[in-house]
């Protein structure tokens, strides 16, 4: 039997975003899948950077890290800090949910408290969208606060904005597991889960109840029958991945390291430190066992006002220390909160170095985008952006650089070359305009 | 899809704004030429708008959708854009304000009308109180499921923002099956469940399955449901005894599906199929009262007052609306009505007063839960006793505990064998604890984690109580820095007040800050845990306050006489919330109407709690179904 291509025409279609050349439709029929596979991850911190102390001395191989970004030292060979990127896209609107929404979609998102949303779909799930047949989980989505309550009556848009950057369709945000330990449980089931019999009879199951939605889908209105679209798509998901669990063929994925289910973390992390700790674990064990290539992490949602009091020399909330001033204590514990949130970054880098992989280390074989939607955050600028890639991508990135692009490059053509990178070539997403010169490898 | 709030804060601007009542559609007009004709107008009219399409008064009906998108844009000060001349905030405020008032006036004239009411996911809370009466156990199954965001009133069960992840799809397969394992050992759940077994009186085992499936699918569905619809049920069933699975475990296994059926997980109304405005359908309407007072499906006997075909009777609606409400489940759509129309919810997470300076506050869970729970409480004894919803803004009786009485500082009049227990108590005279204002929980939601913020608490008051949100900050606001500064030159530290002074000598802050700050000025003397203080930092606490026309006032008690004077405000903007909560959507323009109608209501019956819970519940959107929209060739 033939297996169905990993993207369908009409998904490819969805992508309003995305542009295709010719090329790419070879690349998709075409089975170059390098054998080590390429993982994408983007950690996003809310209210952006102090910038005074975050760009770093000197351009290309020969720059000094900044003082905020020095916990990144030890594998500075393997960074690229990125400079002068920004999203046109989330120019104007409001300080904050414009930003965010679009900072992986690279589009202008539609102002609403929640009657009609509408952005563009994210980078990582134009990625999962093309791979996530290979792999048990097509992409994860964590974070450690839960969805922003409510809408922001000030400024007319709902929270749900806010707190996500992943959109499998202009409709459609990802919910994301904050429970670091369902989300371990999660990637235990989706790569070990029912097998045989009982993974037949969860099949049945959801054919059954897929067949309720489209009764019910032909009796509904067309605004109704996209949310029951979204039903459909997402149990059709879990039951191709149980047929193939049912079928005991599992194509030809398999764990490239085990999940070990007596490592499962707590569901009650100590602090905030440990629970980020936690789910970038969940990060480094996907793709260390390759149940998922594709993750985004969210430090916190948009305007997060977590309490960083724990860290020694601050004494506010997230987005309170954002909104600087100029203070000059305002702006060195705005810097202590950035680093700090360098320092996670640096924890989930280290752990992906130590997980050795062929003849590299899955930080090889990775591309870890760290940044903010907002350079300043006491401006809501979204010119030049705090942003960091690290990982080989396979051999793709040209790591080790402080790469300074001509001003207001589009942040898109980081995500074009991020795509060709991880082996799902678009022409152009969102503004692109091509490849970001630099960053890949030539040949 | 027009939205409400906005339109509903510029007609409230009356109260702290000070618009002219004379103006007309021309001076609209003139403001408009002033401001906006030299981009918006003939072939080459920026963004394809042009002032002409607006230019006649028929254009406030026909081009309502374009009118509002343009008052959003003037309120929220993106146009005139950067650089362009702009008109000052008062010009601004009276030109929305009258806008406001236009439409709304245009679109009540031709009477109220249902609006949209589109299919809905159970919200978490929904999905655990739902399977908790289906199966009668008590379990937080929900707890697993990711947290819902919120959209059109602010509240999480408007049906936009209840989309579906990957997530969930996982989630309700396992919670399915964790509930189907529980009930199956359950006694109470097994006994609802297993109505017929096979073989007793002579049933196979196919039949017994057949009167399971009938008794549970039309309960898991909330409305009767066909043989076609039982077939493929009992064909799972069937499959999985096929399997070799007992009957009981192929039962459960069957239910389990039912669990996950979009049948079970959405609410869906029986479409209209004329193009008329229609009664809804009765099983439907008792899901609608059900999930808005209980926030979870219908009982039986709200289920055989459908099936009897007289629920759409206003006086059966009326007597079944107390009933309801003393039911202990009301107390579910209190607390989910009332957290997140104050924000207090967000005291879990965001808003949490930082445990190091607090730890009064997050050292005692005791503590912590009644200050959750003093403003749900009261609101329920509100709807229960059908006492005056004014009381929110100011009463004689609160909620206490032993707890509360030692954090205010007060000799409450607890009943000695339960004084952990909270109750509905007579507060002594001079407390300072009446209504929402004198409630811990609501003083901390306001603050920041670690200090009070006159700015925060005011902000508040504009939008929660009075539903009168202020405008973001221009995009231009000078750097409060340089201001300061000069202001503070020789002088060592400033208080928030006099750096609060600074602000609103700004002409650009000032519009708002004149508005909000005096409103928390008021509460100084709360700490921000609700602590009363009359020091600060050695200081005497400064509660003085004027507000911009000139009315001076000082402390809690005198701001609770201010929000009383604009009681009628403070109605209007509970009712569009909890309109918006009982829709479970956005509210729209015409919603404004049947808004209108609720509140003239409340008014009469002396602004009784029952009363507008009532008036919703027999209002034209919750009861009426829209007909079909014709296609315009």
């Amino acid at each position: 039997m033939t297996r169905k291509p990993a993207l369908s025409r009409r998904s490819l279609l969805r992508g309003a975003g995305v542009g295709l050349s010719l090329p790419w439709l070879e690349a998709m029929a075409s089975s170059t899948v390098p054998k080590i596979p390429v993982r994408m991850a983007m950690l996003y911190m809310p209210n952006g950077v102090n910038t005074s102390a975050w760009w770093p001395e000197g351009a290309g191989a020969g720059f000094q890290l900044s003082p905020t970004l020095a916990p990144l030292e030890f594998c500075k060979d393997q960074v690229v800090v990125l400079n002068n990127l920004w999203n046109a896209a989330s120019k104007g609107g409001d300080g904050h949910y414009v930003k965010e929404a679009a900072i992986l979609t690279c589009t202008t998102i539609r102002k609403t408290q929640g009657a009609d949303l509408g952005n563009g779909i994210s980078v990582d799930q134009v990625a999962a969208q093309r791979t996530g047949r290979q792999t048990p989980l097509a992409s994860i989505e964590l974070g450690v606060t839960p969805v922003a309550i409510g809408v922001d009556a000030v400024v007319g848009y709902t929270r749900v904005y806010g707190s996500h950057i992943a959109w499998s369709s202009p409709t459609t945000p990802l919910a994301r597991e904050i429970n670091p330990r369902s989300a371990y449980e999660r990637l235990y089931r989706a790569s070990y889960g029912p097998q045989g019999n009982a993974a037949r009879m969860d099949k049945l199951l959801l054919d059954r109840v897929l067949d309720d939605a489209k009764n019910l889908r032909s009796q509904v209105g067309s605004a109704d029958q996209v949310r029951l679209d979204e039903y459909l798509s997402v149990m059709r998901s879990l039951e191709e991945r149980v047929a193939r669990a049912s079928s005991g063929e599992k194509g030809e994925w398999k764990a490239r390291a085990p999940i070990d289910p007596n490592a499962t973390p707590t569901e009650r992390p100590g602090d905030h430190a440990e629970h980020v700790r936690l789910m970038l674990d969940i990060i480094a064990t996907a793709f260390q066992s390759d149940t998922s290539r594709v993750a985004t992490f969210m430090f916190g949602n948009a305007v997060s006002n977590v309490s960083f009091r724990f860290l020694e020399g601050v004494s506010a909330g997230h987005h309170d220390v954002s909104h600087h001033q100029n203070d000059v204590d305002k702006l060195r514990q705005y810097q202590l909160v950035n680093r700090w949130h360098i320092q996670q970054y640096a924890y989930l880098l280290g752990k992906l170095k130590a997980m050795k992989e062929g003849d590299g280390t899955v930080l090889d074989n990775s591309m870890i985008l760290f940044g903010s939607a907002l350079s300043d955050g006491n401006r809501h600028d979204p010119h030049k952006l705090p942003l960091v890639l690290a990982g080989g991508g396979g051999g793709r990135i040209a790591t080790g650089q402080h790469l300074i692009f001509p001003e207001d490059t589009p942040l898109a053509n980081l995500y074009v070359s991020m795509l060709d990178a991880f082996g799902a070539t678009v022409e152009r997403f969102g503004d692109s305009t091509g490849p970001l010169a630099g960053l890949l490898r030539q040949g | 899809m027009i939205r409400l709030a906005i339109l509903l804060a510029l007609a409230a601007l009356a109260c702290f704004g000070a618009p002219s009542e004379d103006y007309s559609f021309q001076t609209a007009q003139s403001f408009l030429n002033t401001y906006c004709q030299n981009c918006h107008q003939g072939q080459t009219a920026v963004g394809g708008f042009r002032l002409g399409q607006i230019a006649a008064p028929s254009s406030l009906r026909q081009e309502a959708q374009r009118w509002t998108s343009l008052s959003r844009r003037i309120t929220g000060g993106e146009m005139p854009p950067k650089g362009a001349p702009a008109p000052d905030f008062a010009q601004r405020e009276q030109f929305t304000h009258w806008l406001g008032k236009a439409l709304r006036a245009e679109a009540c004239a031709n009477g109220v009308v249902p609006g949209p009411a589109p299919i809905r996911r159970l919200n978490r809370h929904e999905y655990t109180a739902t399977l908790r009466d289906l199966l009668d156990m008590h379990l937080d199954i929900g707890q697993t499921l990711p947290a819902d965001g919120a959209g059109g009133e602010g509240f999480d069960n408007a049906a936009e923002t209840l989309f579906l992840s990957p997530l969930h799809s996982e989630k309700y397969m396992e919670a399915a099956q964790f509930a189907m394992d529980f009930a199956a050992r359950e006694y109470k759940s097994r006994t609802k469940i297993l109505v017929a077994a096979p073989g007793a009186s002579g049933l196979t085992p196919r039949q017994a399955a057949q009167r399971v499936l009938k008794t549970f699918l039309p309960r898991a569905f909330r409305r009767p449901v066909t043989e076609s619809e039982v077939a493929p049920y009992l064909a799972l069933f069937q499959a999985a005894t096929d399997q070799g699975q007992s009957y009981e475990e192929a039962i459960f296994y069957t239910l389990r599906g039912a669990l996950v059926s979009p049948l079970f997980l959405f609410r869906a109304e029986p479409p209209n199929p004329g193009t008329e405005t229609r009664p809804l359908e009765s099983y439907a309407l008792a899901s609608r009262i059900s999930y808005f007072l209980w926030g979870s499906m219908p009982d039986e006997l709200l289920t055989d007052v459908a099936a009897s075909g007289k629920l759409q009777e206003p006086a059966v609606l009326k007597k079944l609306i107390p009933t309801m409400l003393r039911n202990d489940r009301s107390l579910e759509f209190v607390e989910r009505f009332i957290e997140q129309w104050l924000h207090t919810r967000e005291l879990a997470t965001d808003k949490a007063p930082d445990a190091g300076l607090f730890a009064a506050y997050t050292a005692d869970e005791e503590l912590r839960s009644d200050i959750r729970n003093q403003p749900v409480l009261f609101l329920r004894e509100l709807l229960v006793k059908n006492l005056s919803l004014l009381q929110l803004l100011d009463s004689k009786h609160t909620i206490g505990t032993s707890n509360l009485a030692k954090h205010f500082g007060l000799k409450l009049p607890l009943n000695p064998g339960r004084t952990k227990q909270p109750q509905w108590i007579e507060l002594p005279e001079g407390s300072n604890r009446g209504g929402l204002l004198g409630m811990p929980a609501v003083l901390a939601v306001s603050s920041y984690p670690y200090r009070t913020s006159p700015v925060l608490r005011g902000a508040w008051i504009l939008e929660s109580l009075l539903g009168t949100p202020s405008p973001p900050p221009p995009p231009d606001v000078p750097a409060l820095d340089e201001a300061e500064a000069a202001a503070q030159a020789g002088q060592p530290r400033t208080t928030v007040r006099e750096r609060l002074a600074v602000h609103r000598a700004s002409p650009a802050c000032a519009g708002c800050h004149d508005r909000m700050d005096p409103l928390g000025f008021a509460l100084e003397n709360y700490d921000v845990i609700g602590r009363w203080r009359d020091e600060e930092s050695g200081k005497p606490v400064d509660n003085s306050a004027e507000l911009s026309d000139g009315t001076k006032f000082h402390g809690p008690d005198q701001l609770r006489k201010v929000l009383l004077d604009r009681k009628d405000l403070f109605m209007r903007n509970l009712a569009s919330k909890m309109l918006g909560y009982a829709l479970g959507r956005g509210l729209t323009l015409q919603d404004s109407c049947t808004v209108d109608q609720i509140v003239a209501h409340v008014r009469e019956n002396e602004y009784s709690a029952q009363s507008l819970v009532e008036a919703i519940v027999l209002s034209v959107p919750f009861r009426y179904q829209t007909g079909r929209v014709v296609e315009k060739k």
